[in-house]
């Protein structure tokens, strides 16, 4: 329901909706929470390989990829989905799922004006191998390689997620006498170097590299000069995706706060029964159950294309991703000395969190950009 | 007449009547009541860890703490013998004792500034005179004395002996630091008199310091059932028959630092390593009663460690913003360099107010320890005098004295039977405070630094996300951040109100 106008919302996608979520839970049950410190490890440990195919193999990175190229055809909510129920566990394997999506929502974005079955075409493992893109950052923040008049890339793209494990990157290049930027897609065999895997706060298990490009063959993607719509319509909608991430996260904080403190006796008495600590509970509760709230309506808007759904979407990846961070800063409090150990999921999920902040861009300038944008959109 | 005119006794209830002079203004009281010459050394020290941090720290702590993460048991061995041939681990250890002699004041801000590089050694230095600072308020003169110049003589010689406190168990931890939850701890480990000394058995965790230090200044009790009572501190050795160290925790941030696990199977302490226990007769017919004294005995140690807290807080919390700010000289976001952009302007000046902030709050805290709590008897003028300029040789010819029953009687008597509750509780309650509000602070900058360095300010390299990791920790060690508040609550705030009742 929408709170002002009373106007009743469909949710003709409930039972999609539960079978991901079921499916997403099965996977992290399975795959991920006996190894979640195992898997941090990355990249001083192994990757979790295993994993990553297996949520290929059951169809995660194909969830917003068309019919017609073997995916489910649905919008990021339903990837938004898969994300919280992954997150809870470990949002590692969220993220990689995450930055596939967020490389195909371009294509889907630039398939709106432009023929792009040649760049569908291209991809030989779509759908079970996942793109590589660079998610944690925005246009504006990026240093752009140079593409020439033979869609040759040369230059450097920083932080480019799953760059060493993808077959595939989608790069933003800027050509001379195009005005704006363009989207490419690279093969990631052929006239690139990748750096060493980056240490990075959170998020280990998605990795990420430095691609150094001279003259590594791209294929344009949409229009020449279109970029920026592009990105601005992927971030519309994977935003949702990265205030699941965020949601999932603050619940996973939350259910481990509760049974801890529920264990934990100081004082003569189990540490949840001292009222402090059932203030900082509270706490989390409430920005749980507030974040949860805010992305059902959000996903809801979406799904109904109300007019501004992109806002609301936006809004809650900045708002949902503040309260994850602060969240899951309180788990750790919880936990006290344990939760600042690798031997306790909770100080993975503050660094999590708080990476999880920076997709898609600089945290504080995700919100000059909002208002910017509503300000246009105002007139 | 002037309106405003009082007599000397007026003025004095007007000055009692809401924040007291000392309770609220501690660093103004410090300007006329400490020796001048304090103020220079704490100038020294601030230079002295600049230089330290320049030549040694900042070109390798970055590559080091990748070591750190990619081996968790690997310790930092070779910077810790770097530090003691810079004679940072006895640069506040009275001369009296065989250091340098450098006023504690100075530890402060010296801890800010080898944190703002790397809180890891910041930590370690910190919780080496931690360790003295547990040791001392035992006014155990000939312990002191022992270990001390051992400290002294082994950073001389190139193997420095670091000292660690010892108090958290498996199943205790905030009980066994908080005197007023003493009674309802569940403390897990044993002693046991033996002749010529204790039996110790059982296991403490979370020790900073563990595996680095030689020197472990270990609390047991007696009892189990009534350890307000029995709380005894002991002096254990490397090497002691007994005593083993167990895992290194694997920790997300404080690398350089280690995190330890202390084993005592059976381990033998002999009675000339007590330097405390409650059976003592300063402490058993101390007019004050042994609840007040282990309490206030317990507050000297958190008003000193409390405000090092504070300090290494503020470390990061200057390192997360000029991290920031030399980000944004270099950065274009859009068109212009992101120092440019007014919101990013705003941000860093937050970040610069944040950090000056909380120096202040650590600072005041200092002053606080500095008047009213364990260093005290060191700004009293005649007595810094006798250390200062007394020479070292002279110092040594009079150790045995150290030795002698009247000394500890005396400090005993100054710290534990002339010690009022109004000291005890500013220079506890601020200590806390300081603790609370820097690492809040900390954190507050850490998240602003990754904020505004996007991408970037993930990454290792940059430093930013290190600070994010570090200074959690500042919000859980020394007692929770919760636990300072509900001390700061008993000592400045529900003092006020003789029906309160606390942990209820």
């Amino acid at each position: 329901m929408n709170a002002i106008t009373s106007r009743p919302l469909n949710d003709t996608l409930c039972d999609e909706r539960q079978a991901f979520a079921e499916l997403a839970r099965d996977l992290a049950a399975k795959k991920l929470v006996e190894n979640i410190e195992e898997n941090d490890r990355y990249p001083f440990g192994g990757l979790f390989t295993e994993a990553i195919d297996d949520a290929g193999t059951v169809g995660f990175y194909g969830v917003n990829l068309g019919a017609e190229h073997g995916g489910v055809d649905m919008n990021t909510g339903m990837i938004a989905v898969i994300l919280e129920q992954l997150s809870r566990v470990d949002a590692s394997l969220a993220a990689v799922v995450f930055t596939n999506a967020a490389a195909l929502e371009i294509i889907k974005q630039a398939s709106a004006d432009a023929d792009c079955s040649a760049v569908y075409g291209k991809i030989s493992s779509l759908g079970v191998v996942p793109i590589a893109f660079q998610s944690f950052s925005g246009p504006d923040e990026l240093e752009m390689p140079s593409v020439d008049n033979t869609g040759r890339v040369t230059g450097n793209a920083c932080y480019v997620a799953l760059g060493n494990i993808a077959d595939y990157a989608i790069i933003p290049a800027k050509k001379n006498g195009v005005e704006g930027f363009s989207w490419y897609l690279l093969g990631l065999k052929e006239n690139i170097s990748t750096s060493k895997p980056i240490v990075s706060l959170g998020l280990h298990a998605c990795p990420g590299v430095d691609i150094e490009l001279s003259g590594a063959q791209g294929l344009l993607i949409g229009r020449e000069g279109g970029g920026r719509e592009y990105f601005n319509g992927m971030q519309d909608g994977m935003s949702l995706c990265a205030a699941a991430m965020s949601l999932g996260i603050m619940k996973g904080s939350y259910k481990s706060a509760l049974e801890y403190t529920a264990d934990r006796y100081q004082g003569g008495r189990q540490i949840i029964d001292w009222t402090q600590v059932r203030m900082m509970l509270a706490n989390m509760a409430i920005e749980a159950k507030t974040g949860e709230a805010l992305l059902a309506r959000a996903c809801q808007e979406r799904d109904n294309e109300l007019q501004g759904w992109e806002f609301t979407a936006r809004a809650a990846a900045i708002h949902i991703g503040e309260l994850a961070t602060r969240s899951a800063s309180d788990g750790v409090q919880l936990f006290g000395g344990n939760g600042y150990m690798k031997d306790y999921p909770q100080e993975k999920r503050m660094r999590d969190a708080r990476q999880t902040q920076g997709l898609l861009g600089m945290a504080a300038y995700k919100k000059i950009q909002y208002i910017a944008a509503s300000l246009e959109e105002d007139r | 007449m002037k309106p405003w005119k009082f007599s000397r006794k007026e003025k004095e209830r007007l000055l009692n009547d809401g924040p007291k002079i000392w309770e609220a203004y501690n660093s103004m009281e410090c300007q006329h009541r400490l020796p001048k010459n304090i103020h220079r050394d704490v100038k020294t020290a601030i230079a002295i860890a600049r230089k330290f941090n320049n030549e040694v720290l900042r070109p390798m702590y970055l590559e080091r703490e990748l070591k750190h993460m990619e081996d968790h048991d690997f310790l930092s061995w070779d910077i810790l013998k770097v530090a003691g041939d810079w004679k940072l681990y006895s640069l506040f250890i009275p001369k009296l004792f065989g250091g340098q002699g450098l006023n504690f004041l100075g530890l402060f801000p010296f801890i800010e500034e080898i944190s703002s590089v790397c809180a890891g050694l910041g930590h370690i230095i910190f919780v080496h005179y931690l360790g003295i600072a547990t040791v001392f308020p035992s006014f155990n003169a000939k312990i002191l004395n022992k270990v001390l110049r051992d400290v002294a003589k082994s950073e001389k010689e190139g193997t420095p002996r670091l000292l660690d406190l010892v108090i958290t168990e498996p199943d205790a931890g905030t009980d066994v630091q908080e005197p007023l939850l003493f009674d309802k701890a569940r403390i897990g480990t044993d002693l046991q008199r033996t002749e010529g000394g204790y039996l110790l058995n059982g296991r403490k965790i979370f020790i900073s310091n563990g595996h680095l230090s030689y020197w472990h200044i270990v609390m047991f009790w007696a009892d189990r059932k009534n350890p307000a009572e029995t709380f005894i501190q002991l002096v254990v050795p490397n090497g002691a028959k007994g005593f083993s160290f167990g895992n290194k925790e694997k920790k997300m941030g404080n690398l350089g630092s280690t995190a330890s696990e202390l084993i005592f199977e059976d381990c033998f302490v002999p009675d000339d390593m007590v330097t405390l226990e409650c059976t003592d007769p300063h402490i058993a017919k101390s007019p004050k009663g042994v609840r007040w004294i282990i309490h206030a005995i317990v507050d000297y140690v958190v008003s000193s460690s409390r405000a090092g807290v504070g300090a290494i807080a503020t470390g990061i919390c200057r390192t997360a913003y000029e991290k920031a700010l030399d980000y944004s000289k270099k950065k274009t976001i859009g068109q212009d360099l992101l120092i440019n952009h007014q919101w990013a302007q705003i941000i860093l000046t937050d970040m610069y107010r944040n950090t000056a902030m909380s120096r202040l709050v650590y600072m005041e805290s200092s002053y606080a320890d500095m008047l009213s709590g364990l260093f005290k008897l060191l700004t009293k003028k005649p007595i810094d005098a006798i250390l200062r300029y007394t020479p070292k040789w002279m110092f040594a010819l009079m150790s045995p004295l150290t030795g002698l029953r009247l000394t500890t009687w005396f400090l005993r008597k100054y710290y534990f039977d002339w010690y009022t509750e109004d000291e005890r509780n500013v220079s506890s309650g601020l200590a806390s405070i300081a603790k609370y509000t820097c690492s809040d602070i900390g954190l507050i900058n850490a998240n602003l630094a990754l904020d505004i360095m996007g991408a970037d300010g993930l990454r290792h390299e940059f430093g930013a996300e290190k600070c994010f990791r570090d200074v959690k920790l500042q919000q859980i060690y020394e007692s929770t951040n919760q636990i300072n508040q509900m001390n700061s609550f008993y000592c400045l705030v529900g003092s006020t109100a003789p029906e309160v009742e606390y942990f209820k």
